[in-house]
């Protein structure tokens, strides 16, 4: 009895274990090297052109990473490192512009953009699709299009000429 | 139909006039607010530089006198060419509470030891090797010079070739102090 209660405790235990392993492994298991890059990401490297600090060679570059990872070690959040960068060399030096002022239209633009053209092509598309649908409603014999009236005429004439 | 033809027109028209005030904007808005210095206007961060002589300068030391930052580097060709300047600058305002800090970064020693005896720079050098100094101003290219107020703000900040105009030009807005208010910075 007993020995079958501690093996279903084991199981118990190993269950949880491996459950949360996936949360540990993404809250804590970031190691240094991961997060440093991560933030060096998301800041452009402000003498290069278009590189971000993570992937820039130059001695600022550098510097910064470097700068990242003695406040990491100090304890200090991804936001406030960033932060600190952001006090320094204003938002330019971030990525993405941050979603305030004037930069709400970059923010906004795609989604704009994007809504605006579906719109556009939705019209385009019902207009075509009911024109068509009414080219087909008035295809009938009361009501012949030009280029049937043509045949027909055509096959009226050679009837005659037939008949004659 | 017709109701269907007039938002399209509408909406066209709100997407080219959108697009041309972006354009507009990029063209004639305030350049100035695309690289302005947060820090002008505010408390200099204080630092500890140890000097090439051995000695250690720390700036919330100097408080009570205007202090000229300049960042350079021994293979940077404006420096060279800015460094007569600051040198007779510094001989000119060495009577006045005035104080010159030179900050070599992205550097080795012997080359900024050579440099400073080729090219002058008998005031405070020492260097920074880990750009911890560099960064703690938003310094992103050298040389650049930041203007510190007797009260320990940062009154100017001026990112290339300085001529003696220019350090005047600063060093008159330093040397007045908090009456001044922040000197924008120039276009790099």
């Amino acid at each position: 009895m007993i020995k079958r209660t501690v093996t279903k405790l084991s199981y118990i235990v190993i269950y949880i274990v491996f459950a949360l392993s996936p949360i540990a492994s993404h809250t804590l298991g970031k190691d240094i090297d991961t997060q440093v890059r991560e933030i060096a990401s998301l800041l452009m490297c402000p003498v290069c052109q278009g590189q971000v600090v993570a992937e820039s060679n130059s001695e600022l570059a550098k510097n910064m990473r470097a700068i990242i990872r003695k406040q990491l070690e100090e304890g200090k959040s991804k936001e406030e490192i960033i932060a600190y960068f952001v006090e320094r060399y204003g938002d330019s030096i971030l990525g993405a512009p941050p979603p305030k002022g004037i930069n709400w239209v970059l923010w906004l633009f795609p989604a704009l953009a994007l809504t605006a053209g579906t719109v556009i092509a939705s019209f385009f598309l019902y207009r075509s699709r009911k024109e068509s649908k009414d080219a087909e409603t008035d295809i009938t014999e009361d009501n012949p299009t030009a280029v049937e009236i043509e045949y027909i005429k055509k096959i009226e004439k050679e009837l005659k000429e037939f008949d004659s | 139909m017709k109701i269907l033809g007039t938002t399209l027109k509408l909406l066209t028209f709100l997407i080219i006039l959108l697009l041309l005030g972006l354009f507009g904007y990029a063209l004639f808005g305030n350049r100035a607010t695309i690289h302005p210095s947060p820090l002008l206007g505010t408390e200099a961060p204080d630092f500890t530089l140890k000097l090439f002589n051995g000695e250690k300068l720390r700036l919330s030391d100097l408080r009570g006198k205007a202090v000229l930052i300049n960042f350079w580097a021994s293979w940077c060709a404006p420096c060279r060419e800015e460094a007569p300047v600051l040198e007779a600058s510094w001989r000119k305002y060495r009577e006045k509470p005035v104080v010159f800090i030179g900050i070599n970064i992205w550097d080795d020693k012997d080359s900024a030891l050579s440099f400073l005896t080729r090219f002058g720079g008998n005031y405070p050098n020492g260097a920074d090797p880990k750009g911890e100094i560099a960064i703690n101003y938003g310094v992103a290219g050298v040389p650049e010079t930041y203007f510190i107020d007797p009260t320990g703000k940062i009154v100017g900040k001026y990112a290339g070739q300085l001529t003696s105009e220019i350090v005047d030009y600063f060093m008159e807005k330093s040397l007045l102090g908090s009456k001044n208010t922040a000197v924008r910075e120039n276009e790099r």
